[in-house]
Parts: C-alpha cells; sequence; structure tokens
C-alpha cells in the first residue's frame, strides 16, 4: 500500500514540477508547434528529394516520434531540475522504496506522450493528406500505448544514467534527437548503414513506429503482436537497467558526496 | 557618467560570450543537435538521388546550425541572466542592453558554424558528397554576411525575449519553422503559398541562396534569380539581405527602447 502511494505521489509531482519550466504556453507549444513543424519539416524534405509517395510515410513516423518529447525529453529533466532545484537530497533523503519512486516519476508523461500522438495524428492526415481509411484502430492504439509506455522506460534509462552527470540536459538534447536518425522515423531502417542498423532496435520507439504503420495499413492486433512483444521487453530491459544506474549511482554519490554536482 | 563606446560594448559582450561557451562547451550540444541530426537524416534520404539536393543538405544543414545556436542562444542570453540574477546589472550599466545582446549574438552565430563544419566533414567522409566551392571568396562573403543578418534578427527576438519568462517556449516554437521558412534544406517554392512573404522578409532566406549560388552551378536553375547571371544573382540576393538587416538593426534598436522603458517603468525585469 505504501508503495501505491510514493508511486503516485511521485507521478503526480514529478508531472506538476515539470510545471516550474514547462509553462502552459510551452507545454501548449511542445503539444502543437514543435509537432508540426517537426513533421512538416521532413515532409517538405522528403517531397524535395523523393517526392509525395514517402509523405505518409514521414508523416506517420515523426507523429510516433513526439511521444519522446514526453517520454524521454520531460523525464530526463526531472533528474535536471531536481538537481537544479536542489530537491535531490531531500528525495533521497526520504526512506521512501526506490522502485515506485524511480518508476512513477515519468507514468503520467505516458498519458501525455500519447496525447501528443494523437494530436500529431491530426496533423498528419488534415494537413499532409495521410489516410486511415483501412487502419485497424484497436491495433493502432495499442501500438501508441506500448510506444509511449516503453519510451518512458526508455526515458528513466537515460535519465537514470545521467543521475551520474551534472548537466543531464545534455542526454535530453542527444536521445530525443537521435532517434530521428535511428528509428525508421523518415526512413527505413534498412537505409541505415549496415554497422548502425543493429542500433535502430536497442530504441522501443523503432518497433512502435512499425507496428504504428501496419495498424494505419489494416493489420489487426494479432498481426502486429510479435513487433509488440519484443517492444515490451526491449521496454522494460530499459526501465530495469535504469532502475539500477539510478541505485548505483545514488550509492555512489552519497559516497562521494557529490549528488548535486557530479 | 560617460557612455562606453558601442563597439567596446559589443566587443566584451562577444569576447565574454565566446568565454562562456569555452568554459562551459556542452552548451553547445542543446544549440546544434537539432539541425545537426535534421541534416544527417536529409542526408540519408538523399543518399540514392540524383541533382542538387547534397548541396541543399550541407550547406542547409551548416546555416541551420547557426539559425539554431542564434535563436536559442538570443533567448538563453536574457534567460542565462534572469536564471544568475545578473539581467539587474546588465540593465543598470551605462551601455545599452542592445549593445550587450548584439556581442551576444555575434559570438553565438559564430558558434553555429561548428554544425557547418561538423556536417561539412560528415558529407565528405561518411556520404562520400564533395563540394567543390565555386567561388570562394564570395561563399565566404555571403557566410559572413549572412552570419551577421542571422544575429540582427536574433536581437529582435532578444528584445521580446527581455519581456518575456517564456523564452524556452519561444525558442523551441520558433526553431523549426524558421528553418522550414527560409527553405534552408529545400526550395522556398515548395512552400504554400501565403507561406513565400514571410521567406522574404527573413534575411537568411536570401543568404542560403547567395551561398548555394557562390557553391555551385548546379544551382543556377533554382534561384530566386533565374535565367540572371550567377554573379548578378548573388549581388542581388546580398544587396535584399543587406536591406533587410539594416531594417531589422532599426526595427531592434526601436524595441530594446521600448523594452528597456517598459520593464524600468513597470519594475518587472525579473518576472516579466
Amino acid at each position: 500500500m505504501r508503495q501505491i502511494r510514493t508511486f503516485l505521489s511521485s507521478a503526480v509531482f514529478s508531472f506538476k514540477a515539470q510545471f516550474s519550466w514547462l509553462n502552459p504556453s510551452m507545454w501548449l507549444t511542445m503539444k502543437f508547434v514543435l509537432s508540426l513543424s517537426q513533421m512538416a519539416f521532413f515532409v517538405f524534405v522528403g517531397l524535395f528529394i523523393r517526392g509525395p509517395s514517402v509523405i505518409p510515410f514521414i508523416a506517420i513516423g515523426n507523429a510516433l516520434q513526439t511521444v519522446s518529447w514526453n517520454t524521454v525529453f520531460s523525464v530526463i529533466q526531472i533528474t535536471s531540475h531536481d538537481k537544479w532545484d536542489g530537491t535531490l537530497p531531500a528525495l533521497l533523503a526520504t526512506p521512501a522504496s526506490r522502485l515506485p519512486l524511480f518508476v512513477g516519476r515519468a507514468m503520467l508523461h505516458v498519458f501525455d506522450g500519447m496525447i501528443s500522438v494523437v494530436v500529431s495524428f491530426a496533423f498528419a492526415t488534415l494537413l499532409f493528406g495521410v489516410d486511415f481509411g483501412k487502419a485497424n484502430f484497436l491495433a493502432l492504439a495499442v501500438a501508441v500505448i506500448v510506444t509511449a509506455l516503453t519510451m518512458t522506460g526508455f526515458g528513466l534509462l537515460v535519465g537514470g544514467f545521467a543521475f551520474r552527470f551534472r548537466n543531464p540536459l545534455v542526454f535530453a538534447n542527444i536521445f530525443t534527437y537521435i532517434l530521428l536518425l535511428f528509428c525508421g522515423i523518415n526512413f527505413p531502417v534498412q537505409d541505415l548503414p549496415a554497422a548502425l542498423q543493429p542500433v535502430a532496435y536497442v530504441f522501443p520507439l523503432t518497433y512502435g513506429v512499425d507496428a504504428a504503420r501496419n495498424a494505419i495499413a489494416g493489420t489487426d492486433l494479432l498481426g502486429i503482436l510479435p513487433t509488440i512483444g519484443l517492444q515490451l521487453a526491449v521496454g522494460a530491459a530499459a526501465m530495469m537497467l535504469g532502475y539500477f544506474f539510478f541505485q548505483r549511482f545514488e550509492n555512489m554519490a552519497r559516497k562521494s558526496g557529490k549528488l548535486e554536482t557530479a | 557618467m560617460t557612455k562606453p563606446k558601442p563597439t567596446r560594448v559589443v566587443y566584451t559582450a562577444f569576447r565574454m560570450g565566446m568565454l562562456h561557451w569555452m568554459a562551459d562547451p556542452q552548451w553547445v550540444i542543446p544549440n546544434i543537435i537539432a539541425p545537426f541530426v535534421f541534416t544527417m537524416v536529409a542526408l540519408t534520404l538523399f543518399r540514392d538521388s540524383s541533382g542538387p539536393f547534397g548541396l541543399y543538405a550541407v550547406l542547409g544543414g551548416g546555416m541551420m546550425g547557426m539559425w539554431g545556436n542564434t535563436i536559442y542562444s538570443s533567448g538563453y542570453s536574457i534567460d542565462f541572466d534572469r536564471w544568475q540574477g545578473t539581467l539587474e546589472e546588465v540593465l543598470a550599466a551605462p551601455s545599452k542592453l542592445l549593445h550587450v545582446i548584439a556581442g551576444r549574438c555575434i559570438a553565438n552565430a559564430l558558434f553555429g558554424l561548428i554544425n557547418m563544419v561538423a556536417v561539412f566533414v560528415i558529407a565528405t567522409t561518411i556520404f562520400n558528397i564533395s563540394l567543390g566551392v565555386a567561388n570562394p571568396l564570395v561563399f565566404t562573403l555571403a557566410l559572413a554576411l549572412t552570419l551577421f543578418s542571422m544575429s540582427t534578427l536574433g536581437l529582435i527576438f532578444a528584445s521580446g525575449f527581455v519581456l518575456s519568462r517564456s523564452t524556452q517556449a519561444l525558442t523551441n516554437g520558433l526553431e523549426t519553422p524558421l528553418y522550414i521558412i527560409s527553405g534552408s534544406m529545400f526550395p522556398v517554392a515548395l512552400l504554400p503559398f501565403w507561406v513565400h512573404p514571410l521567406a522574404y522578409v527573413l534575411g537568411p532566406t536570401w543568404g542560403v541562396d547567395a551561398i548555394r549560388l557562390a557553391t555551385s552551378s548546379e544551382y543556377a536553375s533554382q534561384t530566386f534569380w533565374t535565367g540572371l547571371s550567377p554573379n548578378l544573382a548573388i549581388a542581388l540576393d546580398l544587396a535584399v539581405m543587406i536591406g533587410v538587416t539594416i531594417i531589422y538593426v532599426g526595427a531592434a534598436a526601436v524595441l530594446f527602447k521600448l523594452v528597456e522603458k517598459r520593464v524600468r517603468t513597470l519594475g518587472t525585469l525579473v518576472q516579466a
């Protein structure tokens, strides 16, 4: 019971805390302007280089990628702000169980991320003519939910790792944008150099984008299940590894006395 | 109290800006990561294509690096002062805020060149794109003028950022739309017609046209001045950009005056 309470309060406080730097206007900017402008940029680049046939591929990929603003960028920012705002010592001085504390802090970002994807899908269909006529909406909904969940796991992994460093914001930027290159967002993973292709499958988003594209093309839930299964496994592994980093670096910081400056 | 010479203030702010970057170079990553990744995506999309796409991707990527750094840094230079509690001192000093921010903006745009160098190196070594610059002298001149034009545009943004605590929202919201509108990586003609006037009032739109023309004759058919000789087209591009930049400087001077007066009168500098 106490663990559930820790989980819930961690979820609520971490989400509310982000509004110290992410005021409502910035939240709306990230939700509407960022998702639309990033999608539009790549749609125009794709249109220029490869013609109109690539528009749906790029628009859907970028719609799914918007989830990373909430589940990766914002989740890593929690670590940054704990350091900057001086709340880290107070947080780590509590006897609260670390696992619900660590996982809970990212949970409301899952829902926020899903809203971002829905908004982006609306842009994709209204502005870039992506056809959802054949879509299997149940499969698509599952793909979006699992992508938001597993990408939160990835955000916790990077956030846990970044705990060791003085400025986790650098990691937030790198790992939010690098997804555009590796996860089959704007071009198929097969277009990457052969040596880099395995890297793509380290990111849960790669599986999510693939599953969502298939769902929009009409594949049912059973058809995307193998991809979703792999995605869940990668996302869970990322979350556990992140928790391991978080605990390990907490111990190191306690020993060295470099909680905020490490 | 005698006012310090504007050139001295601009130089000192420029020097301080450079020293800040060198003291904590990790901050260059958030500022140039987006244009760098965007360029890598474009280069990968370009891989199996022919035509002047590589030119667009490489030069556009470099331009975006300068754009990104200018927009972010003009916003953060105000926010940074606000967080550190130095904004009041900067405003209370006898030097004009406009000159302080101008020096910082030039330093920041210059740091954006790091992205251009990185893009050039990767395009050459990994993507095997060879970009021989046809007219190095004109290329350098066009690049320097574009950098200056961006810095002055950064000044206009910065004047607004003094008024607002939402600079992060503004910078995040402005970055990619500016890449799109200025046609950094594709012709402006691809954009909806109602966006074209917005593109034409941005100095860097003309700057990148001149830079592309100075780099390769392959681009001559896609310039704003199709049909004219490349040299004349470059001269026209630069003339328009200089004209627009002069307007930016004038507008920034007026805006800073108004903004300074407003925050001094209302006492809302820090919590604005």
